[in-house]
């Protein structure tokens, strides 16, 4: 990386950082500074796809080295190798001098490599404690629960995690402390390398300073981290190095302080882009109902919620994981059971609201989960559009196909979905791609309001972008949408309005001046700015 | 992973676009061919391997015998293949095959045999909502509530009918399955043009009506479906009532043609309906299958039959040979987590 | 953006549950997961059952009643713990019946010239190869459980019937004493060796690695694999388990009925998918108990005797099986949606 511009970021936590690592890392086994992992020439082929392409990089002992790129740019598919879920094509892994053999998690596992995964490795039906203390014991062995549990509590009070009961089967647990313990779970094992991939995606500011205190005290005693992430946020906080990979190569290194986002986001995209939010269209309400409006609105984890949407209208919701978010966009869906004391969509009356009942109303959903809950993978990209348009007594498949072909062309085209065409597999497509379809299908349908579960959580920069601009054009239309993201940034500068949520309530309604980043993290830890 | 848009016709390989890079040139050829082609393949060339060991088996005659009793096996799958589209399973096939008959038989005294065959239809219907009903509404696996059903039915079966007193066909129903049609010089049983009108008829519901393409969704990605605003229970006790009216159909088909019927003579088609389904390309996972490759699968295991006759081999070693041509083809195509 | 440090929201600490009395039970560890696993229904099930049963026909309790309605269920009662078996890693059996038959017609054929001890194991070995064979092609070639099985049902039974054409065999009276006579007096052999086999299956399941690693691969294999576990193998020796007590359950039945007979597996399969399923057990994998598996084939087992002493027409049992299945998982579910609606007016 050639650019020497100081970093617009928070300076003070970065240099007092990287002082710590220096200043322990004496007492651990790995002289400082040391390189402790290195991957040469790295190559992972999926019969002709070329996943990881000559990866090449240096992880030294008690350093924070991140992995960053774009979505499909091979980072997950590196740190899946050196956690030895997947087995590499060729080239070396060395771990502090010997080589890692690979395509084994539990050889990795013995060789000193932890990695809390993206996609959540915990069994749900297993408690907390089976989950952390079963990968470490022979098959034949005796498992005794008492103590497994005693561990388990004694390993959580100790990782500052002491609110987690570990006899609850993980399944009932909520997301963000799921995550925590898939961490406490890859500390535990006290390994030399450590890695997280996307750890962070569930954790709310606390959790993800949480986070950055374990990974101190790791890299104190030597050993090192290699964090994987999107937010930009973080690495400039905790990241010593990086490598950049872009289409499955390394695109560039960088060292603290060296960067700004920007350069950054231009590494991974390899075009020079910014950060970009466009900004909502000026409200010009001329429908004669809002888009919805409901006055205490009660569901599971919903408690009693009153807003409006005006037609045209962004309104972001925002809130720490599991507070009623993903609860009240299903109950607004009649996914979910739900009552309100008044409750109307685009000025029609509702009493009870099932997902069918929903479309014809005029909402629509953009879900979670795209893959399992927002696409039918083996169907083709077309079926996937028209999806909510079938109608039981009317045609389908390629009849449909054909007459809604128009629709079809110009929904692709305006998202700039990248596919063969509408027979090719939905499940072809990249990530971003997927989550275009699923937002796609309510596109020019003439919705009244669309629903949308945080539709830019791990997609690239450049589908992001793509996703702000529909979402601006679906408020152009005079559509209202209500979108819960993860992201703060994004709801602070695309939204009109956001609502803040706190244990299913509504903490606090931000509009204008008051509109901040901080402001939307302050109310959703409770702290109510008024 | 093939594309089952629409299931039986043609052009699945356009949409493998992931696979096709990494692909031999041979292999980008077969992938052309529709999964539901498949087993029409295999059953000519199995038909063909027949005509070299025994040449008398390459006639008419014996592709039309051969035909016959596929389709019959065809008729009592077609319902199953839209419980396994669905991501269903219709374990009671069996039993309500064996009701549908007798009720038939019992009600043709009385009623007449074509209102009767509409009812005893139209009680296989019953059977499939109370299957779905069951299903989508208690979330009981279609696996236990068809077998209890299939016992239910069992039970009522043996409480409610005397099979001594049912020995006569009526004419109506002998005339469209059993009757010899003289068709170009070639004598045929009616059941074949009376199953290949249903076929053409269940196809062209699956693969060009919004039920049918529902379906596919619902088999595929049920929570997607419901999301999408798809009346996923609808479709999913439509999706049993067809299977449960179909299963009926077939027992009356086969009492007609067989001209007896029993309590128990429905059991062979409990495993054989499952596996003329699986043998025609349908996914056990929901989301993929074809009538046109239900009656593929068919024929390739009435082909198997007629060939194991021949060799004088007995039944036991045509089941065991079953069951290894479903190994195979699960083999083939049957693979977990290969997306 | 996440630069900005916050409290971390407060959370009262998780309370210890330090009740006594009938509230202590409910909440102790071991009831807990029973409960978890799906046993209280069937427990349910069988006391209701039971009581009515002992109404209507007092003789149950009888020495001779006894051994008879025990030697009824017990071989039941162990193909529906094979079928858990298989069910606990998210599969299912569809040839449990043909391995069964398999195991009973080997069995049978073996007491002719074999030693008594030599007949076992080759009965037990038969159950285990099959075991292994569907084992195999769905933990290493990763084909669906259901095919595979359904494959192997027209195998392995065509195998049975090829071994032994007709019933028969060489089973003898003593045998007969040693698995289906009585240990003492109101005391079933029978039921002391489905009990001594139910507790080893526990011991394996509750109090080994390898027992969870089977609940936690029917829970969610991809899991199992990223922790760095061995998730084939846990699927593989599930199977295989399954096939050996399938076949302790055949040659149970081969003492019982005193001949091997090539069809004897067949009406076992769907009884035992029905009494897993009675047993709550989640067809998802990852969650059934032991106990409520052998009450749920006790229950489904004795519904035909119950028929004929009240003087009922015993096809009845068919109808009332199948009831009992489907209410007793359907109940909680209504009882639930009833509950939430109750809730949603009152809010």
């Amino acid at each position: 990386m050639a650019s020497r511009t100081p970093p617009p970021q928070d300076i003070e936590t970065a240099t007092v950082a990287s002082v710590e690592p220096a200043a322990t890392a004496a007492a651990a086994s790995a002289a400082p500074g040391a390189v402790l992992v290195e991957v040469r020439d790295l190559i992972k082929h999926y019969g002709a796809v070329h996943a990881v392409d000559d990866v090449t990089f240096d992880v030294r002992a008690g350093e924070v080295h991140a992995l960053v790129g774009e979505n499909g740019a091979g980072k997950s598919t590196v740190a899946k190798m050196l956690a030895g879920a997947v087995s590499s094509t060729s080239g070396s892994i060395t771990v502090d001098g010997s080589p890692l053999a690979g395509g084994s998690v539990r050889d990795a596992r013995k060789a000193g490599v932890t990695c809390a995964f993206q996609e959540l490795a915990l069994v749900p039906d297993w408690t907390v404690a089976e989950n952390l203390r079963l990968p470490d014991g022979a098959p034949l062995k005796g498992f005794s629960q008492k103590k497994a549990t005693a561990a388990a509590r004694e390993l959580l009070a100790g990782l500052e995690l002491a609110h987690i009961d570990p006899a609850a089967p993980v399944s009932t647990l909520s997301l963000a402390d799921r995550q925590q313990v898939e961490i406490a779970r890859a500390i535990a094992a006290k390994p030399k390398v450590l890695i997280l991939d996307e750890a962070s995606s569930a954790l709310a500011p606390p959790g993800v300073q949480w986070l950055f205190r374990r990974i101190r005290e790791l890299t104190a005693t030597g050993s090192s981290v290699i964090y994987v992430s999107h937010r930009l946020g973080e690495l400039a906080e905790i990241a010593d190095r990086g490598t950049v990979l872009r289409d499955g190569r390394v695109a560039g290194s960088f060292v603290r302080g060296s960067w700004t986002d920007d350069q950054l986001i231009s590494m991974m995209a390899g075009r020079e882009a910014t950060r970009h939010f466009p900004s909502a269209p000026p409200l010009s309400s001329t429908a004669p109902h809002p888009a919805l409006d409901v006055e205490n609105l009660v569901s599971s984890g919903v408690d009693g919620v009153t807003f409006r949407v005006e037609a045209g209208e962004i309104l972001g919701v925002g809130g720490l994981q599991g507070h009623g978010q993903a609860e009240l966009l299903r109950a607004l869906f009649g996914a979910a059971p739900a009552r309100a004391d008044r409750w109307s969509i685009a000025g029609k009356h509702i009493r009870r609201l099932s997902p069918v009942s929903a479309v014809r109303h005029g909402a629509g959903y953009v879900p979670e989960d795209r893959k399992r809950e927002g696409l039918a993978l083996g169907l083709g990209v077309g079926e996937n559009l028209v999806t909510p348009w079938l109608r039981t007594f009317g045609l389908g498949g390629r009849p449909l196909l054909a007459s809604q072909g128009g629709w079809i062309k110009n929904v692709l085209a305006s998202l700039s979905v990248r596919t063969r065409g509408p027979l090719e597999h939905a499940g072809a497509l990249s990530g971003g791609n997927q989550q275009k379809l699923v937002f796609g299908r309510w596109t020019d349908r003439d919705r009244k309001l669309v629903l949308l579960h945080d539709p830019t959580r791990g997609i690239d920069v450049r589908a992001k972008q793509e996703l702000y601009d529909a979402i601006i054009e679906l408020s152009r239309q005079g559509v209202g949408v209500v979108w819960f993201s993860t992201e703060v940034e994004e709801l602070v500068h695309v939204c009109h309005r956001v609502l803040v949520l706190y244990r299913g309530g509504i903490a606090d309604e931000l509009q204008g001046d008051r509109l901040t980043a901080d402001a939307v993290v302050g109310a959703a830890v409770g702290a109510k700015t008024r | 992973m093939t594309a089952t848009l629409p299931p039986a016709s043609q052009s699945d390989g356009l949409a493998e676009p992931d696979d096709s890079d990494r692909r031999s040139a041979f292999s980008r050829i077969t992938s052309r061919v529709p999964r539901s082609a498949w087993p029409l393949i295999v059953f000519a060339l199995l038909f063909l391997i027949g005509g070299i060991i025994r040449p008398n088996l390459l006639s008419v005659d014996s592709l039309i015998g051969t035909a016959t009793f596929a389709m019959i096996l065809a008729i009592a799958s077609f319902g199953q293949t839209v419980a396994v589209i669905g991501a269903g399973i219709d374990l009671s096939v069996p039993n309500t095959i064996a009701f549908a008959a007798l009720s038939f038989l019992t009600w043709s005294g009385t009623i007449g045999p074509v209102p009767a065959l509409f009812a005893a239809v139209g009680a296989g219907a019953v059977i499939g909502i109370v299957n779905g009903l069951v299903v989508s509404k208690l979330g009981l696996t279609p696996i236990v509530t068809t077998i209890a059903m299939n016992g239910l039915l069992f039970g009522i079966v043996l409480l409610s009918f005397k099979n001594s007193e049912l020995t006569v066909i009526p004419d109506f129903l002998t005339n469209i399955t059993a009757t010899k049609l003289d068709l170009f010089g070639v004598k045929i049983a009616a059941v074949l043009p009376l199953g290949l009108a249903l076929l053409v008829v269940l196809q062209l519901i699956l693969s060009f009506s919004g039920f049918g393409r529902s379906l596919f969704v619902v088999g595929s990605a049920p929570e997607t479906a419901n999301l999408a605003g798809l009346p996923v229970d609808r479709i999913r006790i439509t999706s049993y009532a067809l299977s449960g009216a179909l299963a009926a159909f077939a027992g009356i088909v086969i009492v007609g043609f067989y001209a007896q019927a029993s309590a128990t003579m429905g059991a062979s088609y409990l495993l054989g309906s499952v596996a003329a389904v699986v043998v025609g390309g349908a996914s056990i996972f929901g989301g993929r299958g074809s009538m046109v490759g239900t009656l593929g699968g068919a024929l390739v295991l009435g082909q198997v039959a007629t060939l194991v006759s021949v060799a004088n081999l007995g039944s036991n070693i045509q089941q065991l040979i079953y069951g290894v041509i479903v190994l195979i083809v699960i083999a083939l195509y049957g693979r977990r987590g290969s997306e | 953006m996440t630069a900005t440090v916050t409290p971390p929201p407060t959370i009262p600490p998780v309370q210890k549950r330090a009740q006594g009395g009938l509230r202590g039970f409910w909440n102790a560890q071991p009831v807990v997961r029973l409960r978890r696993e799906g046993a209280m229904p069937p427990l349910a099930a069988f006391l209701v059952f039971f009581v009515v049963y002992v109404i209507i026909n007092p003789e149950l309790l009888t020495r001779f009643q006894l051994q008879t309605a025990s030697n009824l269920v017990v071989p039941l009662a162990f193909a529906a713990l094979a079928q858990l078996l298989i069910v606990l890693v998210g599969g299912i059996d569809i040839s449990i019946g043909a391995i069964m038959s398999l195991s009973n017609v080997v069995f049978a054929t073996a007491m002719v010239s074999l030693p008594v001890p030599l007949a076992i194991l080759a009965g037990l070995a038969t159950g285990l190869v099959c075991g292994l064979f569907n084992g195999f092609l769905v933990a290493f070639g990763k084909l669906p459980a259901i095919a595979v099985t359904l494959a192997s049902a027209f195998i392995i039974g065509s195998i049975s019937r090829e071994v032994m054409d007709r019933p028969g065999g060489g089973i003898t009276e003593q045998f007969y004493l040693a698995t289906s006579g009585e240990l003492f007096p109101y005391m079933p052999v029978s039921l002391f060796w489905l009990i001594l086999a139910a507790v080893g299956l526990w011991l394996l399941l509750q109090r080994t690695a390898l027992g969870r690693h089977i609940y936690g691969v029917g829970s969610n294999v991809e899991s199992v694999r990223a922790a760095g576990l061995n998730a084939r193998g846990a699927q593989l020796a599930a199977f295989a388990l399954s096939g050996v007590v399938a076949a302790l359950g055949a040659i149970m039945l081969a003492g019982s009925t005193l001949t091997g007979d090539p069809r004897s597996g067949d009406p076992y399969l769907l009884n035992s998918i029905a009494a897993v399923a009675l047993a709550g057990a989640s067809f998802a994998g990852g969650k059934g108990s032991i106990l409520g598996t052998i009450l749920a084939a006790c229950t489904l087992g004795l519904v035909g005797n119950l028929l004929f002493f009240a003087g009922i027409n015993s096809y009845w049992q068919y109808v009332i099986a199948a009831l009992i299945v489907i209410s007793v998982v359907g109940i909680p579910v209504i009882s639930r949606q009833i509950s939430t609606a109750v809730r949603g007016i009152k809010a």
